[in-house]
């Protein structure tokens, strides 16, 4: 194509209104299909959807430091009989409770070097239950933040759990 | 793109849930939004159902708009997604109806061009050349732009928009000017 036809394009594209008004109708046809209001992922929220993936991700790194194929009966029984799906359930707490004392024994006969890496794994995992604990302080309705909190319940258990199982029963060193 | 000031307290406004403030956002963007529709469509009523859905759609998203890039890039952005995703549904319509029905009745209503010729033959377009040509050559998007728009590669765009300036010129008789 030469200049002049070129030249002769451009102008035409050029004249062409960028804008045409739409019909009056187009409106009240959007204005109708409005409802509720616009989502928004609460900045708090996103946080906390960063510091439960920073918590999963610390667990499973645990996991494959520890991972073991026994399982210690006192655990099994624990994980028979508690319901985990409400962490505030006494159940879960006792639960809880009970392998966190479990945890720190065992934890305490671990290498140096291990044991610095699970107790980093858990420090992550308790801060993203901290900043999710704030955000549902802000936003106490929420029904993703509650189940973050809830995640990150999981997530601390889990770890305990692992590191139990690992080290059950014959406290090998690591 | 047209890189006119954005009303930022109005964004923040319907992103709150301001439907008033929406309404604004409405009146000031719906012409561009309609005309980039209509040109893509080539259709009346695809580009009324577009504008509809795009509106629709942005109002939904808002709250997560991001600041860093321009509402009004935003919202192209929008349109051009549904018009794309109601794509296959309009190559039927098109076979009953005029497709340049719907557009000014002259290219520069204050100006002497040429009255609908400019329209109609980017109407006739195949598909993915009038697409590039409606974004790059006349709403300003960059090649880059145009091609994450429509899912092409960035030398896919250019060589379509070479294509519809071949076309347009044979068809406007250009080559003998």
């Amino acid at each position: 194509m030469n200049d002049r036809r070129q030249e002769s394009l451009d102008k035409l594209i050029e004249s062409l209104p960028r804008e045409v008004v739409p019909p009056g109708h187009v409106w009240p046809g959007v204005a109708a299909r409005l409802s509720g209001r616009p989502r928004r992922m609460p900045p708090m929220a996103l946080a906390a959807a960063v510091a439960i993936a920073a918590a999963g991700l610390a667990s499973f790194f645990t996991w494959t430091v520890l991972q073991s194929p026994s399982v210690p009966r006192v655990i099994q029984g624990l994980t028979a009989t508690a319901s985990f799906d409400e962490p505030r359930d006494p159940k879960y707490v006792l639960a809880r409770d009970s392998m966190e004392k479990t945890f720190r024994e065992r934890l305490a006969l671990l290498e140096p070097a291990t044991r610095a890496k699970i107790e980093s794994s858990l420090a992550v995992i308790q801060s993203a239950h901290e900043d999710i604990r704030k955000a549902l302080a802000a936003d106490p309705q929420s029904p993703v933040l509650e189940r973050l909190w809830e995640s990150t319940w999981h997530e601390e258990f889990d770890l305990y759990d692992r590191v139990v199982q690992a080290t059950q029963p014959s406290m090998t060193r690591i | 793109m047209d890189l006119s000031s954005e009303p930022s307290d109005t964004i923040a406004a319907a992103a709150a849930g301001d439907r008033a403030a929406f309404e604004r956002l409405y009146r000031q963007f719906s012409p561009r939004i309609y005309g980039l529709c209509l040109r893509l469509t080539g259709q009346r009523e695809a580009a009324e159902d577009c504008t509809q859905e795009s509106f629709v759609a942005a109002w939904r998203a808002l709250g997560r708009f991001e600041r860093r890039s321009r509402f009004s890039t935003w919202l192209h952005k929008i349109a051009v997604n549904c018009v794309l995703s109601r794509r296959k549904g309009l190559r039927a319509a098109y076979e009953v109806a005029e497709p340049w029905a719907g557009l000014p009745e002259r290219a520069d209503p204050a100006g002497a061009a040429p009255p609908l010729d400019i329209e109609r033959a980017i109407a006739a377009l195949p598909d993915g050349a009038r697409h590039v040509l409606v974004l790059v050559g006349i709403y300003g998007f960059s090649h880059a732009e145009a091609a994450g728009a429509l899912g092409v590669a960035e030398g896919t765009s250019k060589a379509q928009l070479h294509r519809a300036r071949q076309l347009l010129t044979s068809t406007l008789g250009l080559e003998e000017s």
